[in-house]
This record gives structure tokens, C-alpha cells and sequence, in this order.
């Protein structure tokens, strides 16, 4: 427990250190959602309004992707990956504080402004909230899933289109549950199933990805 | 029987995309023994450092934990081409997140390795602003501050100018004393004694 806080308070540190790359996620979603608003203006309100949550929940989806690859490639780039996998003490703890920090530092805040974005054009609260809670549970999972797949293609050079179309299949069941949860909640429907279903997706995911990353690692620097 | 061997290789060959990198090597790592693997570029030697410290697997043949150690490669230091050091931390700051939490006199762990290292002035100052032959320096310094059974270094000597060649022979001599042992790879044959060897990879 101890290691895996060091590692985790390392992680943020760096973080920090690396200035302003928090932010761009951010960035990154506020233009979609703008060039989104200003391609669709001529289409009805009422269908746009329907549209919102959806493609916000894919904007955070494809952010998700991004920046996937920097998960461990600094890591391997600087040579410290080849030593914590000799140390086969910590392996998957290490890689659930990697996978983790990565979330907070990447994620996490698409999250918390993605709904923002929504009440600001015009969404309900009641959906924002539920847009809020499936990226909370499915982003995780998405991180979780696009790690193995970032581990797997980390001694590539150009690993960035690789990884995308690997990991892009892969995410859809995640999508339309997360999808499906707000649609239902604009339409007043039930969504409990899918939230359900979200969230034993993420336990699944995060049960299985600590080995599969550490052997993907290890298959990756032979 | 009483043996020193701490990790064992028994008829070890390495085929990459169907060529040959080695073939039929059977080398030991022995308690209180420095081995110094030697041959020219392209032979091999960091794929045979990779073998030992249990990254790579060998086409054929097997390496073994001889030592009675079963978390022995826990208690492995390895430093390899790369650094292992984060550009935008500091040098305290990489040497200290090196050192497991549970250890008590972190800083002054620190502070006697940046000494052997004569590197003091640096302790605040970020890695990436060190000089290659410095950083060199700083991830050697971490064979001094860890616990460990086995240091496994792939070409030490490299960047390192000759001053600090002889604190680093220094300090591989002082651990040996300790019942260190150690492997490193050279391009260069070095003089043996009562505690080291020569192994050349052709």
C-alpha cells in the first residue's frame, strides 16, 4: 500500500511538473463542442437538444484515445519501465497508480466539465447529472481497456492510428451503455440497467488489466 | 553443498528473426564476484544482461535462481543504456522515490551517495539539466542507496569521465566486500584478480 502511494504521489508530481497539459483535454472538448453547435444550427432545436449528450459522451470518448499512448511511454522511453518489470514486486500495483494518475491528470477533468458544457447548452439537470455519473464510471473503463492496448504498441514509433483502431472496437459496448443512460434519462426512461452494467464493466476491467498490461509490457520489451 | 551461485545459465541461446545472437552459454552469477561480460557491439550483451534479470526469455536453454532467495530479483539493481531518471525531477527527488517507503535515513542515504559522487551541488537540480556523462552519475548512484543482492549494469563505464571511473570501481569494490555481486558488460577486457572475471561473448 505504502509503494502504491509513492508511486502515485510520483505520478502527480510529475504532473505537475509537466505544466500545462491538464488543460488540453479541456480545450479539446470546448472546441468540438463548439464546432458541433455551429455545424448544426440550421437543424431543429428540439433535435439538437437530443443530440447534445451524445455527442459529448463521444467527444470525451475520442479524448479518451488521445492521449492514451503517454501512459507508460515515458516510461519506456526513459528506461524506467525495464526496471520496475525486473523488480517483478510491484508490477501491477505500479501499473493501476500509472493507470490511475493517468485518469485524474486526463480524464477527470473532461468529466467534471462535460456536463457543464451540457447545462450551458441547455440540457436538463437531471441528464447533465446522469451524463456526469457514465463518464465517471465508463471513462475509467476506457482508460482501463486503451492501457493494454498502449502497453501492447509501446515499442512502436508510430503507435498513435495503431492504437486508436485497436482500442476503438473495444470501446463500443462502453459507448452504448453510456449513450443509452442519458438518452433514457432525457426521455425520462429508466437507466439503472445501463448504469449497472457500466459499472460491473469497470470491475471487470480493472480486475483483468493489471495482468494483462504487465504481461503485454513484458511481450512489448522482449 | 554450500554454493555461491546466485543465478545459473545453463546452455542459453538467443535467436532474433532467425539469426543468431549467441548460442551455448552457460555463465554464473556468484556471491562476491564481479563478471565482466565483454565483446564487440552487436554481440549480444545487453540481450544476455536482459536473460539474467528475467525480462527476455531465451530461445533455449534456462536461467535459474540458485540463490535461496526466492524474491531474489526483487533485490536486483539494473542500469541499462536509458537512465531510468525523470528529466523533470530533481536529483534528490529521483533518488528519492528509488528508495522503498519503508526505509528509515532516506535523506541520508542521499546525501552519502551524492557524496561518493562528489555531485552535492546538484541535489536540487533538475535531471534535465544535467550533462549525459552527470546523469550517468546519478542513475549509478542508485546501486548505492538500494538494498540489493545483484547489480546488473550494462555498459557503466560509458559517459563516465575518468575520475569517476575510479569512484565507481570504488564503490563496486567496497560492495563486493558486502557479498554484492556484480555483472557489467564492457567493450573491454579487464585485469582479473581474486574477485573478478572475464567472460567474452563472441
Amino acid at each position: 500500500m505504502k509503494d502504491l502511494l509513492q508511486i502515485i504521489n510520483k505520478e502527480f508530481l510529475l504532473v505537475a511538473r509537466s505544466g500545462y497539459g491538464v488543460f488540453m483535454p479541456v480545450a479539446y472538448l470546448l472546441i468540438i463542442m463548439i464546432l458541433f453547435n455551429i455545424s448544426i444550427s440550421f437543424v431543429d432545436k428540439k433535435i439538437t437538444q437530443e443530440l447534445i449528450p451524445l455527442m459529448i459522451w463521444i467527444s470525451c470518448l475520442l479524448i479518451c484515445i488521445l492521449n492514451l499512448e503517454t501512459i507508460f511511454k515515458e516510461d519506456y522511453e526513459d528506461g524506467s519501465l525495464e526496471m520496475f518489470l525486473i523488480n517483478k514486486k510491484n508490477i501491477e500495483s505500479t501499473i493501476i497508480a500509472k493507470i490511475f494518475t493517468h485518469w485524474v491528470s486526463s480524464n477527470f477533468p473532461v468529466v467534471i466539465i462535460a456536463p457543464m458544457v451540457a447545462l450551458l447548452l441547455g440540457l436538463d439537470s437531471h441528464t447533465a447529472m446522469i451524463l456526469f455519473i457514465s463518464l465517471l464510471i465508463g471513462t475509467p473503463s476506457l482508460t482501463l481497456i486503451g492501457s493494454i492496448a498502449a502497453a501492447l504498441t509501446i515499442s512502436l514509433r508510430s503507435n498513435k492510428i495503431l492504437l486508436s483502431l485497436m482500442v476503438l472496437p473495444l470501446y463500443i459496448p462502453i459507448l452504448i451503455y453510456g449513450t443509452n443512460a442519458v438518452n433514457n434519462s432525457y426521455f425520462g426512461i429508466s437507466y439503472q440497467g445501463e448504469i449497472t452494467m457500466m459499472i460491473l464493466l469497470f470491475i471487470l476491467f480493472l480486475l483483468i488489466t493489471p495482468f494483462t498490461c504487465a504481461k503485454a509490457l513484458l511481450v512489448a520489451l522482449d | 553443498m554450500m554454493t555461491n551461485i546466485i543465478i545459473e545459465t545453463k546452455d542459453v541461446t538467443l535467436y532474433r528473426n532467425d539469426s543468431k545472437i549467441f548460442e551455448g552459454i552457460s555463465i554464473d552469477i556468484e556471491k562476491t564476484k564481479l563478471l565482466n561480460i565483454y565483446g564487440r557491439n552487436g554481440s549480444g550483451k545487453t540481450s544476455l544482461l536482459k536473460i539474467l534479470t528475467g525480462v527476455t526469455e531465451p530461445t533455449s536453454g534456462i536461467v535459474l535462481n540458485r540463490s535461496d532467495d526466492e524474491t531474489l530479483y526483487e533485490k536486483i539493481i539494473y542500469v541499462g543504456h536509458k537512465s531510468g531518471l525523470k528529466n523533470n525531477l530533481t536529483v534528490n527527488e529521483n533518488l528519492y522515490y528509488f528508495i522503498k517507503p519503508e526505509e528509515q535515513n532516506k535523506t541520508t542515504k542521499i546525501d552519502t551517495a551524492l557524496e561518493i559522487y562528489q555531485m552535492m551541488n546538484y541535489k536540487n537540480t533538475l535531471v534535465k539539466n544535467l550533462s549525459h556523462g552527470q546523469q550517468k552519475k546519478v542513475s549509478l548512484m542508485k546501486t548505492i542507496i538500494a538494498d540489493a543482492k545483484v547489480w546488473i549494469l550494462d555498459e557503466p563505464y560509458s559517459a563516465l569521465d575518468a575520475e569517476s571511473i575510479k569512484i565507481f570501481d570504488m564503490t563496486i569494490e567496497n560492495y563486493i566486500k558486502q557479498e554484492g555481486s556484480v555483472v557489467v558488460t564492457n567493450h573491454k577486457k579487464i585485469t582479473e584478480n581474486s574477485w573478478s572475471k572475464n567472460y567474452q561473448l563472441n
